[in-house]
């Protein structure tokens, strides 16, 4: 990090005096009111407890502006049914559970079955932030990967680079006219937690399936939740270190 | 050095100072401020408008229904969720967002019978209960034990 | 876009994330290793007369030249036809990230075109240029005029300065169209969630596959342009280059077999959804296309052509057949790879399913343009900078000219 930053700033001094502009300035943190430094950010999806409602869903739609088509999703639900004698799991997530999931098999065939929210890890080493060619996407001091859809090329490396789906290129015929043909994500809602606010979908959870909190804050419920339970992560081998953890899922679930 | 080798060198090196100087406009000024980002995007993101309020400031207005749900099996369910994103009717009461759709397959959503769900949730069969009757006829949404309906 | 992702809904097979309804990379990414590997081969096959001192096919010198400018001109078009918004595609160039392996590519490509292709034709050419420059009137006159850069000294002397800066440019060059092209299998191969990409072996998979390409593409176009001259072909040259076609052909398919030998007997996760990708989504594609029609039976008609029990006349069918289907059979490696990683789902439980629109963006209409224009460039090239040897070349203008 330290060699780029280094090799950035001799770029920007080089350009800087072949153009007579002056060299930039520095600040701590992005804004006045908020100081990123003192916060790194955790997730906990609690599968056990998620009904599949599609709540977080439907809420995260609407706060950020995802179109509505069932082919973009910022968060989204996964059913897996282990039918009796069957080894392998069937896996459904019918737009992305938005309208909720009808009962398909009964539930004598089945032998085990429950809800995975699936959401952007968040990784502490992101994949798509190392293939991005532009810097268009990058990783915050708080533990957030964000997307600067002013300067994203709509490349689409980083789409195939994420080991989970997670990302999907803003259509062009998208809500949001900024965004257009540049890649899209979720972002903890970084526009809310900023602010003190938990992201949508866990405000819109009714059964407390999704956590989110801070571990920079000794006194944040996550620390309960994470210390108390058995926790896993999706995809480990990937070597991602994603920073969503989940309650309650067999290793079926990638 | 012969002449075709300094005109080539002339216009290479030209062509690199032409573009290192186009290179100091085009970038955007922040661009380095943290490391290779733009730095005001941050900024940008951080100053998007939220959608969703919060259960905590719908009771400054709707105190009355804030006690009957907060006391109620319904206490876990945000407001927003039913209601919808609230955000710009918190700003602006005038502003209040579609009605909410107190259909039975919109409790269904949550209490329809589903064996993927946790067990101890509770699930009813949207065949037989309630005759096929409102949900809200007898339950009372925001503290569904109180019956009566709305 | 939209009604096309609804349509890809229907012929999805099992559980695909729902982001991966939509294949972001196109038959457009598919061209463009195509394209580059096209670069690559045709350089390569340019630099077996000046650094391996390969004489028999001197004739195809220059030609193999010009078919790498004319297709590194074209390399990018597909990717910024592709691009969400190309209209930022110089941010690569101006703050690239140097942990992608995409941010290499304007570098890459800028060296390529301006240091190597750039400098050795010039330089190659210097001579004839500077005839042409005192002969020719006109457009033409003007162009070759700038071109000389005002240096008109072609004693015996500077010529042979010339030679032997063209022979290091070679050398450099060398490196740097194996590079433009592993590169561009490293962007895949460095893939490391999709286990159909990621591979160590894909940079120089891509390699051997791009000089088999650009061999056939030479060999190809030095054919076509003999029969339209009415000139006699030059058999030696041929045989020569099928034969280096030959060879580096049983590379390539020994480094594709290492590579499925690898996925098949490692048994990673998601092998099975691999084995169904092979043998049933990409069945046409890779296994008739691309191993059989594309690797097996070019091999085996360049192996006949080898036992010396054929007449030229055959052996130039032979050639031409075997070019022709190397041509398609690369296409279909590219596609395999590209179209195919995507097909199969990150969650190896389901696979995707591509659509490519007829007309429109990322379409077939304008994958066949952007084939297209490499060729018109290269008649243009040709027209301008004759690159065949006999008459002198100066000679044949004078006579134009006078």
């Amino acid at each position: 990090m330290i060699t780029r930053r280094k090799f950035l700033k001799a770029l920007g001094l080089l350009s800087a005096t072949a153009a007579g502009v002056s060299a930039k300035t520095s600040r701590a943190e992005p804004t006045e009111y908020y100081d990123w430094s003192k916060h790194y950010y955790s997730f906990v999806v609690d599968s056990t407890k998620c009904i599949g409602c599609g709540r977080c869903v439907r809420a995260c739609k609407l706060e950020n502006e995802v179109p509505l088509e069932p082919f973009f999703f910022r968060t989204w639900v996964e059913r897996y049914i282990w039918l009796k004698g069957e080894e392998e799991p069937y896996v459904d997530s019918p737009n992305g559970g938005f309208e909720g999931f009808p009962v398909i098999y009964d539930e004598k065939a089945i032998r085990k079955s429950y809800f995975v929210p699936k959401l952007c890890n968040q990784c502490d080493r992101p994949p798509c932030v190392q293939v991005c060619p532009v810097g268009a996407t990058y990783k915050t001091e708080d533990g957030v990967v964000l997307v600067d859809e002013k300067y994203c090329i709509g490349c689409r490396y980083c789409i195939q680079a994420c080991p989970y789906g997670a990302r999907y290129l803003y259509p062009f015929n998208g809500p949001r006219k900024s965004r257009r043909g540049t890649a899209d994500k979720c972002t903890w809602c970084y526009h809310r937690i900023t602010k003190g606010l938990k992201p949508a979908c866990v405000e819109a959870c009714p059964v407390g399936a999704r956590k989110f909190g801070d571990l920079k804050d000794p006194n944040d419920e996550i620390h309960k939740l994470l210390d108390e339970n058995r926790i896993s992560v999706l995809k480990p081998e990937q070597g991602t270190k994603p920073k969503v953890f989940y309650i309650g899922i067999d290793t079926e679930v990638r | 050095m012969r002449k075709i080798h300094i005109r080539v060198a002339m216009v290479y090196i030209t062509a690199a100072i032409l573009f290192l100087i186009i290179r100091s406009f085009v970038v955007p000024p922040t661009f380095g401020e943290y490391d290779w980002y733009r730095g005001d995007s941050v900024r940008e993101i951080m100053e998007l408008p939220p959608q969703h309020a919060n259960a905590t400031v719908c009771k400054d207005c709707h105190s009355e229904r804030y006690d009957l749900w907060s006391g109620g099996a319904h206490s876990t369910v945000s407001c927003e969720s039913c209601h919808g994103p609230s955000y710009s009717h918190t700003k602006d009461p005038i502003i209040v967002s579609a009605n909410v759709d107190n259909s039975r397959e919109f409790c269904g959503l949550c209490h329809a019978q589903n064996p993927s769900r946790p067990a101890d949730f509770p699930q009813i069969d949207m065949d037989t209960h309630g005759n096929g009757n409102l949900c809200v006829v007898c339950h009372n949404p925001h503290s569904p034990w109180v019956f009566g309906g709305e | 876009m939209s009604e096309i992702l609804w349509e890809v809904l229907n012929h999805i097979e099992g559980f695909i994330y729902p982001n991966e309804v939509e294949v972001n990379w196109s038959v457009l990414i598919a061209l463009y290793p195509y394209i580059t590997g096209l670069v690559a081969g045709a350089f390569i096959v340019a630099s077996l007369e000046r650094v391996f001192k390969v004489e028999a096919v001197k004739p195809t010198y220059r030609l193999a030249l010009l078919t790498a400018l004319a297709f590194l001109l074209a390399a990018p078009l597909p990717l910024v036809a592709h691009l969400g918004h190309p209209e930022r595609a110089l941010e690569i160039m101006f703050t690239p990230h140097l942990t992608s392996a995409m941010a290499g590519f304007g570098f890459v490509y800028a060296w390529y075109l301006l240091i190597v292709l750039l400098l050795e034709l010039g330089y190659d050419y210097r001579k004839d240029v500077v005839k042409w420059a005192q002969t020719a009137t006109g457009f033409r006159g003007f162009l070759y005029r700038i071109l000389t850069m005002g240096d008109y000294d072609i004693s015996e002397e500077t010529l042979k300065k010339d030679e032997k800066l063209v022979g290091i440019i070679t050398v450099i060059g060398l490196p740097s169209a194996a590079f433009l092209h592993g590169y561009v299998g490293f962007i895949f191969g460095s893939v490391k969630a999709n286990p159909w990409w990621s591979s160590p072996l894909m940079p120089i998979i891509f390699l051997f596959s791009a000089m088999v390409s650009g061999i056939a593409l030479v060999l190809l176009i030095y054919m076509a342009s003999t029969k339209l001259r009415g000139k006699e072909m030059d058999m030696e040259c041929v045989d020569t280059l099928a034969g280096y076609l030959l060879y580096t052909y049983i590379l390539d398919l020994g480094l594709e077999f290492m590579e499925i030998a690898h996925l098949l007997y490692t048994q990673e996760e998601g092998i099975d959804a691999i084995l169904i990708l092979i043998n049933d989504k990409l069945f046409v594609s890779f296994i008739i296309i691309q191993i059989f029609f594309g690797t097996l039976i070019p091999i085996t008609l360049l192996v006949l052509s080898k036992t010396g029990l054929f007449r030229a006349k055959v052996r130039k069918f032979f050639y031409i057949s075997a070019s022709l289907l190397t041509l398609i059979g690369v296409f279909a490696m590219r596609w395999n790879v590209v179209i195919g990683g995507q097909i199969l789902s990150k969650t190896f439980r389901g696979y995707g399913y591509y659509i490519m629109p007829l007309f429109g963006p990322e379409s077939l209409t304008l994958a066949l343009a952007i084939m297209v224009l490499p060729f018109i460039l290269l008649a243009i090239f040709v027209k301008l900078l004759p690159p065949w040897d006999e008459p002198p070349l100066w000679m044949k203008t004078e006579r134009r000219y006078d």
